[in-house]
């Protein structure tokens, strides 16, 4: 997330990171090893849950194991949640696949026009209307490989 | 299920800049904001 950051900051997207560790915990990993990985300080604040109360809210406390697993949650300038993403702790998530969503709902809100499976930035968008209905197939072809 | 639906709002401790503050998501209205959680520090992933 930390490596992201940049890319995140440029879109006007602000972090926030959350584990159920103490915030000393927090200020003593960023000091001996993220800040060794990446070459900076952590750039934004990493929030304590302890309890688990926050992760359960967001359906992601794991009560027997006591810890928030991976959940990514989206939240867009009027507080509504557009996109979430949950793994189980062995996996690490994509930075540049959290980048391509928050692109795709900004280009959304801004324009009206909706992406279609797989558009990367630049590539074509749809603007849904009665004419559109049914019609897809002649706008718009999934990309081969 | 959360998506479409207005975030929960919390407020806890964090850790940023050297400091020790409280952050509340409500603080973050007007802006795009990723809330990111994961099982525990010093993990590996």
């Amino acid at each position: 997330m930390a490596v992201g950051y940049g890319k995140l900051k440029e879109m006007n997207v602000e972090v926030l990171s959350v584990s159920t560790d103490s915030v000393y915990s927090h200020k003593i990993w960023n000091e001996s090893e993220l800040s060794k990985m990446v070459g900076f300080d952590m750039p934004f604040p990493m929030v304590s849950d302890q309890g688990g109360k926050i992760g359960t809210l967001y359906d992601v406390y794991d009560v027997d194991a006591g810890i928030d697993i991976r959940g990514r949650f989206l939240i867009d300038p009027e507080g509504i949640i557009q996109a979430q993403e949950v793994l189980s702790p062995p996996v690490g998530r994509n930075p540049d696949e959290l980048a391509r969503q928050i692109k795709a709902f900004q280009h959304h809100q801004k324009t009206g026009e909706v992406m279609p499976s797989g558009w990367v930035e630049g590539g074509q968008t749809l603007k849904p209307s009665p004419d559109l209905a049914g019609n897809v197939w002649k706008e718009w072809k999934p990309p081969t490989k | 299920m959360l998506v479409t639906k207005q975030a929960p709002n919390f407020s806890g401790m964090a850790f940023h800049e050297g400091k020790i503050k409280k952050v509340s998501l409500e603080d973050y209205r007007g802006k795009w904001v990723v809330l990111c959680f994961y099982p525990g520090d010093f993990t590996f992933v």
